[in-house]
């Protein structure tokens, strides 16, 4: 189960650098993270943490209303 | 994922409860995963002006979950109806019941 936690932790961090990089990244004529784009990817992980918090809510919401709908289990 | 299943059969043993419970569990968080995935990419603009979501974004949100349900029970349905067309009392498999 912690293996499982740990691949999922290190999936979800590579999944969000890769999307906040293709995101906010674009200028490549410095080396190193210019401040809008260092403010971009702020917000770019800020949000995205938002966005799965308030998905899991209305997830949660849909799964109790299929397992009453259908029984125990989930997936209806 | 017993309740694909349905009907009395021989109690299982406690290695395929804990067996079942792990691929329901499995399941569940890849469906998770992929909700974010795909809702975050369909309702979050890549500009990032800002850090918090706005209504519009939080609205187009939750529909969009209640979609990806809803999308969901209709594929089963359909792939449902389909194995039970195709296979009759033959088939049976991942969906029969």
């Amino acid at each position: 189960m912690e293996k499982k936690q740990m691949k999922d932790f290190m999936n979800t961090y590579s999944n969000l650098v890769q999307r906040c990089f293709n995101d906010c990244v674009t200028d490549f004529t410095s080396k190193s993270l210019l401040g809008k784009e260092e403010g971009c990817v702020m917000r770019c992980v800020d949000k995205f943490f938002k966005s799965s918090e308030r998905i899991g809510e209305r997830f949660q919401e849909q799964n109790a209303a299929a397992a009453q709908g259908a029984g125990p289990g989930m997936g209806r | 994922m017993s309740f694909l299943f349905g009907g009395p059969r021989p109690q299982p043993s406690s290695a395929e409860k804990i067996a079942a419970a792990e691929a329901e569990i499995e399941m569940v968080s890849n469906m998770f995963n992929q909700l974010v995935d795909t809702c975050t990419r369909k309702c979050i603009p890549s500009q990032y002006r800002e850090a918090d979501l706005n209504k519009g974004e939080s609205v187009c949100l939750d529909r969009c979950v209640a979609k990806f349900f809803e999308v969901n029970v209709k594929v089963s349905e359909k792939m449902q109806g389909e194995a039970a067309q195709r296979g009759g009392a033959a088939g049976g498999g991942m969906f029969g019941s």
